[in-house]
């Protein structure tokens, strides 16, 4: 019984499949790209679902962070939601000076990345947050590999971030070991969490990790421009990079044909926008509380039908 | 000369002389070369690297924008080839996970759901039935109910899709190009070096410029796989058509048959066994690829342990990594069976009718009854937080005790020969490996050797390339010192056998990821847990050669020990290791085969090696440095892998080398 | 003896080694010093063979004396180095692939030592296989395979798969596949030479059964001397790649041409070998116990001959009578004493 109604409703949805959605500029698919956290899985989510409410057709497509670029510039892949300022710079200005991709804008979003620590480290070194306490207390930070050094865990040497620089520009007293992943990275962290260990590391934001532990970044004297390249500026008149990492935006790319074929959903990528609380908050409900991207997404997109109807207008 | 000659001659003096001399210039050359100012000594001077990689980078750009051959690009080339793959994977992923459908993207419709999992499960136990062993239906059942209990299934299938594309790919490439070995010696000895380095180069060498022709998506992973999974294919193909015997082939003639007749009736055929052997072995390197392939978008259940990993769901990375073994093994059991399976018995076509009758009575009861299409999602299992809450007890419980182990460790073994490897001067370091590969096999494999690592110091990665020469050197020992007492237990019992075999499929087959976020909690970022990775991954040949080596002593040769007196211990040591000795250094190289190709692994917790050179490369999509670097790695792996064998043949001949 | 020759092969060489191939040519007939100093290995060396129709010839030698060899230069599976074969007075080695493949469809058969049987088909298939190379449809095949298999007493087994049989019933199913193209040209190589005694005997004795219904010619290979005077019309003795050579069994056995012939044949019961001709005396008038063929050899009529009073008569091929044997000569020949010529 319900094969039989099933199935003619079937084929009129394949019949009228062709012709439900004509009032977008293009039917083809729009392919953006998904990567392995959590973050940029919601923003793509979510700006999947805006499209698809504007009656664009999406398709999502699984591509590594970096060689995506190389997708996009062919028009293998149209657009990629979230390129951070901190890793993907350098990366986002050679693809887009060639020409074949477009930076699409910020996504509202910051970037933070410094040192972290967690709080039950202020007790044996108590002039946290501030910078200058790690002078004197590296040993507190020290494994039997790097006593009497501390350990600082950095990120990948692919994420760059000059801390070796850092650490001989201002005097501190610490060795950089740097994780190979960001996976591992965060596995180190929870580990020494859990024994309440000694540990300083890279941490960035938006990631649920400032959410599920408690602890407080760095405090470095503040990032400019200069601080990373002229010697004399700031604290070590000889040395630059004293000083503390630069937070930047979020952008979002897309390859160059986008605008042509799907002008409406061009203008939609570009106004979208997210804050970091929003982010912050999605994100600790799927990585610690379990819940689906696809429901957290949907969620969002329930809840502030003002915020996105402007984008498709 | 007369000293000389005696030096070279004996090999005790020699050996030891070449230690001797390598341990005081890594000791003293670099503090000298500081006090005199001699830089080059340690570090090869800059301008002289050969600018390698930015050549290469130049030629893939050229080939990729503008070589064409007429009006034909090479990238339409690529691309058309891209779809060639592509069609038949879409078809095997439509039949397993999307269905038929109609449309793109989310505009696609659903027209025909795909195959249920009970009919997959069933077909799966049909094939096992079909070779005549109940065992085998009960395992492969319980393998693919594991998959639909822990709600893998989907993921599960997307990975079958792509291994049912890339294991017929690579056999029938294999097979071609094994063949045209097999006929042309000419063929045999260009194929010889390039197999070398496609079993060598590590994946991600040449993941960009795969990535670059055959664009994004499935059909880059499934190139990526038949790359890695091939090579052996093609060699077993050679060798099985090698092996058998001169009077089927003369049969074969005297019968009138023709060049191609004689080929594909008789001795294809004949080499069937041998032939499926490659399959098998196809299947598990294509799986070994999973985690790879699904960082280039393969998705699957590659891309389920990655994920969960990165949340530090070990439990979510370990039932997803576990989901690989189970496939691995279903597939495994199958194709052995299936190589071993007597023509003529287990059963036939009747199989197909019930198998058809599944498909359609459960596609059919599927709109009715939504379970018998997909699994209920609330019927799933999971092991929950199981696995991290053992972790973290013994995280918290028994830290104090790994910590001491580690350090002593790290301290009494990996610092010492971290040093004394960065310690050779690169002068010195081509002229020992030019010395020891002509001491091992002669002034040609000596060249080869001078030349190899005059290209790694040449361009540019001496120190890289000596990190990871003192990470795998030190794993393949690790390995080995745990490897073969357990390979020479397994040897001598057969419970231990068993036991092992289990051990053994799930190290070869679980993705390394898996266990390399727990030994990250254990043992921290750094070298110890790159080392406890490499070991536990490369310890699999060394237990299987040793208990192999073991097993094919002639039990004659014990007998007479008995009956001469020896004790269990001598009879151990006295005869049964000696005449092991050969499979071992077999299984040696293997370990250090597998220890070079877990080296983006390593990587991946943080080690400066040559892999993490890759993995840079990788990521920056730096075609020319990812190949070069690719190629230092393949280059330390043939070295290895030649001098090994020419000691492994020495020693069968019962010499010590070459005078 | 004056059969029609069919396979004829005059100074035939094949050498192993670096540049076997050109060596023959820039040193005419090397000597087997002159091959040692050049690291060659002269399996076969200036072999001489005429091969009659209707004729089982034997080639027999020590393991590694070029038997295998001289036979695949004779069936041109290998390429001799040197010297002509003629294949009723057309050159095989002259031929083409597309000629050769055909002689070898229609003309010749070849039972190898370990059976040689695919592994993948069923006795009938694998008996049927060469008229499936031919091409020809399965009912024909099948039948004139199910005719063979029954020719070599395997009915019943037809749909059992090679390693399901015994040795003797595989090299059955060899010798029903060499059989099914009914060829004029039989090789065996070491046919029995991988079985038991027991079934040897037993597979000699088929053999001879065979022949006697198909009258082919034959070239059997075996390194056993005694299976080669049991089956043999002529026997060539190969030593080191060379004819040493070529003879009836009683001549081989009686007038050895060199030590190392004499090795072989002297503990071969002579009666097993020699014919009554051989040791007949004139005719005489008679009484006579009764008549007796020439060709009979010692050994089966012995009885006959020791129970008789009188002489018997013994007739030439033609049925004439030509000479006259009695027992005391039988006796000389059983007993060992040396034969009068
Ligand atoms: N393909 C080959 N390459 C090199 N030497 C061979 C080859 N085939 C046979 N020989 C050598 O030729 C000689 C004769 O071999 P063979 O004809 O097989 O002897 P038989 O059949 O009498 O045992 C042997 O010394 C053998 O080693
Ligand atoms: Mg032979």
């Amino acid at each position: 019984m319900t094969f039989l109604t099933k199935a003619p409703a079937c084929l009129l949805a394949m019949l009228l499949a062709t012709t439900a959605h004509a009032e977008v500029e293009s039917t083809d698919p729009i392919k953006l790209t998904l990567h392995d956290w959590t973050g940029q899985l919601i923003t793509t989510t979510i700006m999947g679902d805006v499209l698809k409410k504007a009656g664009y057709n999406v398709e999502y497509v699984q591509a590594d962070y970096l060689a995506q670029f190389a997708g996009m510039r062919t028009g293998d892949l149209d657009v990629a939601m979230e390129l951070w300022a901190t890793t993907a710079k350098e990366a986002l200005d050679e693809a887009v000076a060639t020409g074949d991709v477009v930076n699409m804008g910020e996504t509202g979003m910051k970037a933070i990345e410094e040192w972290w620590y967690p709080s039950y480290m202020e007790e044996s070194c108590p002039g946290l947050p501030n910078w200058e306490a790690l002078k004197d207390c590296a040993e507190a930070f020290s494994t039997p590999e790097t006593a009497p050094k501390g350990r600082y865990l950095g990120g990948p040497v692919t994420w760059g971030g000059y801390d070796e620089e850092r650490v001989e520009a201002l005097g501190l007293d610490f060795e950089v070991v740097h994780a190979g992943t960001d996976a591992a990275l965060f596995a180190e962290l929870e580990a020494a969490y859990q024994r309440k260990d000694p540990i300083i590391l890279w941490i960035y934001s938006p990631h649920w990790a400032p959410a599920k532990y408690e602890g407080k970044f760095v405090e470095f004297p503040a990032y400019s421009k200069e601080c990373y390249e002229d010697p004399a500026v700031g604290l070590n008149p000889d040395m630059a990079y004293d000083c503390g990492k630069p937070s930047g935006p979020i952008y979002k790319a897309a390859w160059k044909g986008v605008d042509a074929k799907w002008p409406g959903a061009a203008k939609a990528i570009r106004a979208f926008t997210l804050t970091n609380e929003d982010m912050g908050a999605m994100v600790g409900a799927v990585d610690l509380d379990g819940k689906t991207v696809e429901d957290v997404a949907a969620d969002w997109v329930a809840k502030n039908e003002a915020i996105w109807s402007a984008w498709i207008k | 000369m007369t000293a000389l000659h005696r030096l070279i001659r004996d090999p005790r003096l020699f050996w030891g002389g070449l230690f001797a001399l390598t341990l005081a210039l890594s000791l003293f050359a670099g503090d000298l070369a500081k006090d005199i100012g001699a830089k080059w000594v340690m570090k090869f001077p800059k301008p002289l690297e050969l600018p390698l990689d930015k050549l290469i980078s130049a030629a893939m750009k050229w080939l990729l924008e503008e070589a064409a051959i007429g009006p034909l690009s090479f990238h339409a080339v690529t691309r058309f080839i891209s779809a060639l793959i592509e069609a038949p994977y879409l078809a095997v992923r439509g039949l397993l996970v999307d269905g038929l459908q109609r449309g793109q993207g989310s505009y696609a419709v659903q027209i025909l759901p795909p195959l249920s999992w009970i009919a997959v499960t069933t077909i799966f136990c049909l094939l096992a039935w079909r070779s005549g062993r109940r065992g085998l239906v009960g395992l492969v059942g319980a393998c693919f109910l594991y998959l639909a209990v822990f709600g893998r299934w989907e993921s599960a299938m997307a990975t079958l899709a792509s291994v049912l594309i890339s294991v017929p790919m690579g056999v029938a490439g294999g097979v071609a190009l094994g063949i045209l070995a097999f006929r042309h010696p000419w063929a045999e000895r260009a194929m010889r070096p390039v197999l070398d380095l496609m079993q060598t180069v590590p994946v991600f060498a040449y993941l960009v410029p795969i990535l670059f022709m055959f664009g994004f998506g499935p059909t880059a992973a499934l190139v990526a796989t038949v790359i890695y999974a091939m090579p052996p294919m093609v060699r077993l193909t050679t060798l099985a058509l090698r092996e058998v015997p001169e009077e089927v082939a003369e049969a074969g003639r005297m019968a009138g048959c023709t060049r191609r007749q004689l080929l594909w009736k008789c001795l294809i055929p004949t080499a069937m066994p041998m032939l499926m052997v490659g399959v098998n072995q196809v299947i598990m390197l294509s799986l070994n690829m999973v985690i790879i392939a699904s960082m280039i978008g393969a998705g699957g259940l590659g891309y389920d342990v990655l994920t969960a990993l990165r949340k530090l769901d070990i439990g979510g990375g370990v039932e997803a990594g576990v989901a690989i073994v189970v496939m691995a093994i279903a597939l495994d059991r199958l194709s052995q069976a299936e190589a071993r399976r007597v023509p003529g018995t287990g059963r036939g076509g009747r199989l197909v009718w019930i198998g058809l009758a599944v498909i359609l009575a459960t596609s059919a009861l599927g709109y009715v009854l939504p379970f018998v299409q997909t699994y209920p999602a609330g019927a799933t299992l999971t092991t929950g937080t199981i696995w991290a809450q053992a972790i973290e007890w013994i995280n918290i419980n028994l830290y104090d005790h790994i910590e001491a182990v580690k350090v002593a460790i790290l301290i009494g073994l990996l610092l010492p020969v971290k040093g004394f490897f960065l310690g050779i001067p690169w002068a010195w370091g081509i002229v020992a490996m030019g010395l020891i590969g002509w001491r091992m096999a002669g002034w040609r494999l000596g060249l080869m050797a001078l030349l190899m690592t005059g290209f790694i110091a040449l361009t540019g990665f001496w120190p890289e390339a000596m990190i990871t020469v003192y990470l795998c050197g030190v794993s393949v020992f690790v390995a080995m010192l745990i490897g073969v007492p357990l390979g020479i237990w397994a040897g001598q019992s057969d419970r231990a056998n068993t036991v092992l075999s289990a051990l053994i499929d799930t190290l070869q087959t679980l993705p390394s990821f898996v266990y390399l976020i727990p030994v990250v909690m254990l043992f921290r970022v750094g070298d110890f847990s790159a080392m406890i990775a490499v070991v536990a991954y490369s310890i699999v040949p060394a237990i299987r050669y040793a208990a192999h080596g073991i097993r094919e002593i002639d039990p004659q040769m014990v007998e007479a020990g008995i009956v001469s007196g020896c004790t269990r211990r001598q009879i151990l040591w006295r005869i049964k290791l000696p005449l092991a000795l050969p499979s071992l250094i077999v299984g040696m190289n293997q370990t250090v085969m597998l220890a070079l190709s877990m080296l983006v692994i390593t990587a991946l917790v943080g080690t400066r090696d040559l892999g993490q050179q890759v993995y840079m490369a990788l990521t920056k999509a730096n075609t020319g440095q990812g190949i070069v670097a690719g190629l230092c790695v393949a280059f330390i792996a043939i070295m290895v892998d030649r001098i090994l064998t020419a000691a492994a043949r020495g020693m069968e001949r019962g010499e010590a080398g070459h005078g | 003896m004056d059969r029609p020759v069919m396979l004829d092969c005059r100074g035939v060489w094949k050498l192993y080694g670096p540049n076997a191939e050109t060596f023959l040519a820039r040193h005419g007939a090397p000597t087997a010093e002159t091959l040692r100093a050049a690291h060659l290995v002269g399996a076969v060396r200036a072999a001489d063979v005429t091969i009659r129709k209707g004729e089982i010839f034997v080639i027999m030698g020590l393991s590694g004396s070029g038997k295998s060899t001289l036979v695949r230069c004779l069936s041109r599976l290998i390429e001799p180095s040197g010297g002509e074969v003629r294949f009723e007075g057309r050159d095989l080695l002259q031929m083409g692939e597309a000629e050769l493949i055909d002689l070898r469809r229609k003309r010749m058969g070849m039972v190898f030592q370990h059976f040689a049987l695919l592994p993948h088909l069923t006795v009938l298939q694998n008996a049927a296989f060469p008229l499936e190379v031919q091409g020809i449809d399965r009912k024909t095949r099948e039948d004139r395979a199910r005719a063979v298999i029954e020719l070599v007493g395997l009915q019943g087994r037809e749909g059992h798969y090679p390693r399901q049989l015994s040795g003797g019933q595989q090299q059955r199913v060899g010798i029903a596949r060499s059989l099914i193209v009914e060829p004029d040209l039989w090789f065996l190589d070491e046919p029995f030479s991988a079985l038991d005694p027991l079934i040897r005997r037993e597979m000699q004795d088929e053999l001879l059964r065979l022949q006697a219904r198909l009258q082919k010619t034959i070239v059997f290979i075996t390194h056993d001397f005694d299976e080669a005077i049991r089956l043999a019309d002529r026997i060539a003795v190969m030593k080191d790649g060379a004819i040493v050579q070529t003879a009836t069994p009683e001549e081989l056995v009686l007038n050895p041409a060199d030590a190392y012939v004499a090795e072989f044949t002297q503990h071969v019961a002579r009666a097993k070998v020699v014919r009554l001709a051989t040791i007949m005396a004139p005719l005489g008038a008679g009484p006579f116990a009764g008549d007796l063929p020439g060709q009979a050899r010692v050994g089966d009529v012995a009885d006959a001959v020791e129970r008789a009073d009188l002489p018997h008569r013994v007739l030439d091929e033609a049925g004439q009578p030509v000479g006259q044997v009695a027992r005391q000569a039988v006796v000389d020949v059983l007993i060992g004493r040396e034969v009068p010529r």
